[in-house]
């Protein structure tokens, strides 16, 4: 269940890392965030929040 | 981190972002520092914004007693007259107080907010239009001077000589240890969302957020508070698998339900448990209707569903190509929870938000006043503040004994490395703990089933040596799973208590399948054995109105 990034679009502000209220979300080596735990809720807060709209949170496979 | 203040929060969602502003207002020289799991900007439960404030006593409209006949319908008794009252009469002021903050309450064409139904005896619920609302409290307790300490998950409170002293954690990221010595503390870190398992097999895709794995009422409980509601053990309808809520905004604007054999269901005030029954008797699938409503109407319903509390359904409803105009919306149960919000579950608090330690607060989802819901969790943040703020100018700083605080540092320090090779994933044991709870802790209960879950907690707590924790994130997994299996066995005990059936299905036992008002109409209390640290449990008199 993947962050989709667009990486034309991410700063790699980190900002999504520091909203993210179940605290999932690392950036990769390159600098692009990416859910490192599989504790995700679904909430949305890493979309809605990201200043460059970057992100698109997909719904994990089991309950999409 | 060594941390020293007036006033502690554990917890920054709705309950602890009011009452840290509250504290404040109340006396901007008292220093007030918040402990968040989260990042405060989005954390609690309604990270995400909210639709409607459930409980508002508007003047001329409604009075606290009528909000009063529907909470002991609502509780079926077993409720205190003066907190519930407090909520009520607190109310339209709190309704003032974040309007006032630019949170939008939308009026009628009358200029009258818009209200609706839900309550056995009249319009309490008052439609709110705040996708913002936790930057706006964020915001709030950012100008009034508060202090943040995010990521960081309180382990255990500092306790000395019966009188709560401050509490200790560790920063979930970088795994520093921390301690906040404080005059006074107030617990506002939610209810226990993670217990049975979603039937979705997520572990994470619960109906509440996922944060609160009951964090307040194992670390209340420990440090010697009383307890109560743990038999209550709830769950609702709702979208199938996803688990977001919808109920309210869809059936109080037209929408209906209906059973496989496509006969409407009778709700009677949005009444969950007639849903749930036609799940169990067989008449499931069961579904929301909505094609016979206007354009109009389900073009707000989208909009309010889309753009607050869980705007992920609009994505999870186009992934499965269904319209609202068209399609049925079909409802499942989510798993079980325990929440003092929509549940009856939680810490004992009188009216004032005093639990039963002294220098502990508590409010919010992980306090018992019976559905008190958002309402409640900014009424009693507010009433706990101005409490707090009087506990802070007639108490000095208690002197903390250092050698609990070694002890704590310790114990964790050393859970990094002797179980950095353990042979079970912290995944993998909360699957197993939460199955475990499915299988056993929730309706239909009877004493041999019950038992059957006291049969493996002593295993499950044997096991803990060999959860592998490889970083501080995984270790706190790791001390919420310990949280879980403590409301598990509280749940446990209280429901072998209450030799009876009460709340309808949520505490349904075969072997006591009717309810008993002569004799039970009271409170199963919970307490830690000071000998044994044992649970024990109590049975304590419903306070009615004008008692203390």
């Amino acid at each position: 269940m993947p962050l989709i990034v667009d990486t034309e679009l991410c700063t790699s502000c980190g900002e999504c890392v520091e909203r993210c209220p179940m605290d999932i979300i690392r950036l990769n080596d390159d600098g692009y965030p990416y859910k490192k735990y599989d504790e995700c809720w679904y909430c949305g807060v890493c979309e809605e929040d990201c200043p460059e709209k970057a992100l698109v949170l997909d719904i994990p496979f089991l309950v999409k | 981190m060594n941390l020293e203040t007036d006033i502690l929060v554990i917890g920054g969602g709705s309950a602890g972002t009011m009452a840290s502003i509250v504290a404040k207002e109340q006396n901007p020289d008292v220093d007030v520092i918040i402990i968040e799991k989260g990042e405060i900007n989005r954390s609690g439960s309604i990270a995400m914004g909210m639709d409607a404030l459930n409980i508002v006593v508007q003047p001329e409209i409604s009075s606290p007693e009528s909000y009063m006949e529907s909470a002991y319908v609502a509780a079926e008794g077993i409720l205190d007259y003066k907190p519930s009252f407090v909520l009520a009469e607190r109310s339209y002021s709190m309704l003032k107080r974040l309007e006032s903050w630019g949170v939008r309450f939308p009026r009628d064409n009358d200029n009258k907010y818009i209200s609706l139904q839900v309550h056995a005896k009249g319009s309490f619920l008052v439609e709110m239009d705040s996708p913002e609302l936790k930057l706006i409290l964020a915001e709030k307790v950012r100008e009034a001077g508060v202090k943040v300490i995010n990521r960081t998950i309180i382990t255990k409170l500092l306790v000395e000589n019966e009188q709560v002293i401050g509490a200790m954690g560790f920063n979930i990221r970088t795994g520093e240890f921390v301690v906040c010595k404080a005059k006074t503390t107030i617990l506002a870190n939610g209810g226990c969302s993670r217990f049975s398992l979603p039937n979705s097999g997520y572990l994470y895709g619960t109906f509440d957020y996922p944060g609160n794995a009951g964090d307040g009422y194992s670390l209340a409980y420990r440090a010697g508070a009383q307890l109560t509601g743990f038999e209550y053990t709830n769950c609702s309808p709702l979208i199938k698998d996803l688990n977001c809520p919808l109920l309210y905004i869809t059936l109080t604007r037209g929408a209906e339900v209906i059973n496989a054999l496509g006969e409407k269901i009778d709700l009677e005030y949005v009444s969950t448990q007639n849903m749930l029954k036609e799940l169990r008797e067989g008449r499931g699938p069961i579904f929301i209707k909505m094609n016979h409503l206007p354009e109009e109407r389900i073009q707000e319903i989208e909009r309010i569903l889309f753009t607050t509390e869980r705007p992920i359904q609009k994505k999870f409803w186009e992934n499965r190509g269904i319209d609202f105009r068209e399609g049925l919306i079909e409802l499942g149960e989510t798993e079980y929870q325990l929440c003092g919000g929509h549940g009856m579950t939680g810490i004992v608090v009188n009216e004032r938000a005093e639990t039963t330690l002294k220098g502990l607060y508590a409010a919010g989802d992980v306090a018992c006043v019976p559905f008190q819901h958002l309402t409640g969790a900014f009424v009693f943040g507010e009433v706990a503040a101005e409490e707090a703020v009087k506990f802070v100018s007639k108490n000095e700083q208690i002197k903390v004994n250092q050698e609990q605080i070694n002890a704590e540092e310790q114990q964790l320090l050393s859970l990094m490395e002797k179980n950095k090779n353990g042979s079970i994933s912290v995944q993998d044991f909360e699957y197993k703990v939460r199955r475990t709870i499915s299988d056993y802790v929730v309706p239909p209960k009877n004493k041999t089933k019950l038992n059957r879950f006291l049969w493996w907690l002593p295993r499950f707590r044997e096991d803990l040596k060999n959860i592998r924790i490889t970083d501080y994130h995984e270790l706190s997994k790791f001390q919420e799973i310990q949280f879980i299996l403590d409301c598990a066995e509280f749940s446990v005990y209280a429901s072998l208590t209450r030799e009876e059936s009460r709340w309808g299905w949520f505490h349904y036992r075969t072997d006591f399948p009717e309810k008993n008002d002569k004799n039970w109409k009271k409170h199963v209390v919970l307490e830690k054995g000071i000998k044994s640290g044992e649970v024990q449990t109590l049975l304590v008199p419903i306070k009615e109105g004008g008692e203390n």
